[in-house]
């Protein structure tokens, strides 16, 4: 079966600095995949380096089988993308960035299904149409989420998704998740969230100063992945 | 298209942006009207100093019954009439005379004796469309196009917008191309809703439109460039300023020290003050001191240079000229050298691309340096003409008469 995801033997240097040493893995259709590591561990550098922003010194990264940096347009056009902390359009409402950015990726959509994903991020109707530089963080959050829904590319890359989430929309968010997964997309989200990862994805993979460290797949039948095991793991190299 | 129009919805949300476009249009609507303004006083003002000047003309000749005597109190008027498009460029209208009252005295210090009407808007320009297009659109142009990636890369959009346009080209470049779009159209359509009722011919209109968006896009240029390196907003604002000061202010100042330096002028106040000495001396002279210069240059009249009173209109007349040829190197060479300044700031202008684009546009609206000596020469012309016409009369000492009057020269502006 084909990779929508393949990092094999990646590095990279930014600043300077190598930021990420050796990283391999794959990611197939259907799957969540989830990144862990504590700040600067190279999560987010994994992401960009799909996307074509940043150049391997050595190794590479593939996109539904093709060479990322042969290919950066085709790449960028099967990945929706979910910066950490994503800033939409302060003076635009939900439907007008909504709107804005799909139309960048050649989306088209009508009110009712912008409506549909805002309703699946549980973004409250009344907030719908006010201009969101009077949305909370977690409001901003919901709708770049639903952007990240609307987009239906086969690929979503999502940089701390819940970054700013209440429990109850994390919860709504993870189950989110898994049916876009059922449905055939393939996700690769980075975070710090333990408990999250363990829960909605198929495999973690621990980064540690740009190395991968450890990796957790869930077992065959159950719901999330050993949570403790995967702390234990997380809490030795957040303290080293 | 949908890229365009996308866009467009996102400008028009933009208040930043709409505020500086306002101002431009704004800017721009204001110097227009103001150099129409100024153009029509002018035109007012010319057409009230024909009027004038024909009826004193009438009324000295009919006072005199000596071509002496005629052809010194009667003055002509001269005048470089404005084009349709001057309005735009008012460029050497400014600074240098563009009527002049004659009459057939020495003639060297009746044209530089008048002086720009007004010396501190000789000093600072007018704010004409030029000034607004060259100096300020430029400026609007860089707050309009300055943080169009830096403050997306703040906002943490960048990386997002850039991945989500992918397939479907940059959004950077469909913003960039509104912004300088709207800011010609906020130039060019004040420029056009004035110029062609004002009888601005459509092909001068677009020569001029043509070089407001060549202007306007080496500007975008110097944006995109100073975009490439990726710094922050406040950073690219700076550097974008710098390089406007740099190419706007700094360069155009430094150009003239050097052109002044380059190419030295005689004193426009020397040629008036040695060719009134030489005329003033001459009272004092023997006549010989006036008649052999003057027949040196005149040949025909050679016959005519006993003077047996101690005052006599050929003389006097003679040593006006005699004046004037007293001063013609200087004045030859302060004309040369004006033109001499002329081209050198011409080829040095391509440093500064304000300075170029102003007087790409003085050239077409026809108040450029050129435009100023042409219409110079055309006195002068006009003023041999008078000569020509004055010294059979005044040597032979012929008798004035209606049908000879009706033969003197009368001058004729360019266009008019």
């Amino acid at each position: 079966m084909m990779s929508m995801l393949l990092a094999q033997a990646l590095s990279v240097v930014r600043s300077g600095q190598q930021v990420l040493k050796d990283v391999s893995f794959s990611i197939a259709q259907g799957e969540v995949h989830a990144l862990l590591g504590g700040n600067g561990a190279g999560k987010s550098t994994t992401l960009l380096t799909f996307l074509g922003f940043l150049e391997p010194v050595s190794g590479s990264v593939h996109v539904q089988g093709r060479y990322v940096s042969e290919n950066v347009s085709a790449a960028r056009q099967a990945i929706a993308y979910l910066p950490e902390a994503a800033t939409l359009y302060g003076h635009l409402n939900a439907y007008e960035n909504l709107r804005y950015f799909l139309s960048l990726a050649g989306t088209d959509t009508n009110r009712r299904a912008l409506d549909e994903a805002l309703d699946r991020v549980a973004l409250q109707a009344v907030a719908r149409g006010m201009r969101m530089h009077t949305y909370s963080k977690g409001m901003r959050q919901k709708v770049a989420i639903a952007m990240a829904i609307l987009r239906e590319a086969p690929i979503l890359l999502l940089d701390e998704p819940t970054s700013g989430l209440d429990p109850v929309a994390i919860d709504e968010f993870n189950r989110l998740v898994r049916d876009l997964a059922e449905a055939g997309r393939t996700i690769l989200l980075v975070t710090h969230d333990v408990y999250g990862a363990c829960h909605v994805a198929d495999r973690i993979d621990l980064l540690h100063k740009g190395e991968l460290v450890g990796a957790f797949d869930r077992p065959p039948g159950m719901d999330r992945i050993d949570t403790e095991a995967v702390h234990g793991a997380f809490a030795k190299y957040a303290g080293a | 298209m949908t890229g365009l129009i996308r866009e467009i919805r996102f400008l028009a949300s933009d208040r930043a942006a709409l505020l500086w476009l306002g101002i431009a249009l704004l800017v721009a609507c204001m110097s227009v009207f103001l150099g129409l303004r100024e153009i029509a006083a002018q035109r007012a003002e010319l057409n009230e100093l024909i009027e004038i000047d024909r009826t004193e003309r009438e009324v000295v000749d009919a006072l005199y019954q000596d071509w002496g005597e005629v052809a010194y109190y009667t003055f002509h008027l001269t005048w470089d009439s404005p084009s349709d498009f001057a309005f735009a460029a008012l460029g050497q209208r400014d600074t240098s005379p563009w009527k002049h009252h004659i009459r057939a005295l020495a003639l060297e210090g009746q044209i530089y004796e008048t002086d720009a009407e007004n010396p501190d808007f000789a000093l600072i320009g007018r704010f004409d469309f030029a000034f607004a297009a060259n100096l300020l659109a430029p400026l609007l142009l860089i707050l309009l196009l300055h943080d169009l990636r830096s403050a997306e890369r703040t906002a943490g959009r960048y990386e997002w917008l850039s991945a989500t346009a992918a397939s479907r080209g940059s959004p950077w470049f469909a913003r960039a191309v509104l912004r300088v779009g709207a800011l010609a159209l906020c130039l060019i359509v004040p420029l056009w809703a004035g110029g062609l009722p004002g009888g601005a011919g459509a092909s001068t209109l677009v020569a001029a439109s043509l070089v407001v968006v060549l202007h306007i896009a080496f500007w975008w240029g110097v944006c995109a460039l100073v975009d490439r390196f990726g710094w922050s907003s406040p950073v690219n604002l700076t550097a974008l300023v710098g390089a406007w000061l740099a190419l706007a202010v700094i360069v155009p100042a430094a150009i003239r020290i050097s052109v002044e330096a380059a190419v030295p002028l005689p004193d426009g106040g020397d040629i008036l003050l040695t060719q009134r000495e030489a005329v003033n001396d001459a009272w004092d002279l023997p006549k010989s001191a006036t008649m052999d210069p003057f027949v040196e240059r005149h040949p025909e009249w050679a016959d005519y240079t006993e003077i047996s009173q101690s005052f006599e209109w050929k003389w006097y007349y003679a040593f006006q000229q005699v004046g004037d040829q007293t001063v013609e190197p200087l004045s030859r060479a302060y004309r040369e050298g004006r033109i001499g300044r002329d081209r050198l700031a011409g080829r040095l202008a391509w440093l500064s691309p304000p300075a170029l684009a102003e007087r790409a546009l003085q050239a077409i609206a026809g108040t450029n340096m050129a435009a100023s000596l042409a219409y110079e020469q055309r006195v002068r012309d006009y003023h041999a003409a008078l000569r020509t016409y004055y010294y059979p009369r005044l040597f032979r000492d012929e008798a004035v008469s209606d049908a000879s009057i009706g033969q003197r020269p009368e001058f004729h502006a360019m266009g008019d």
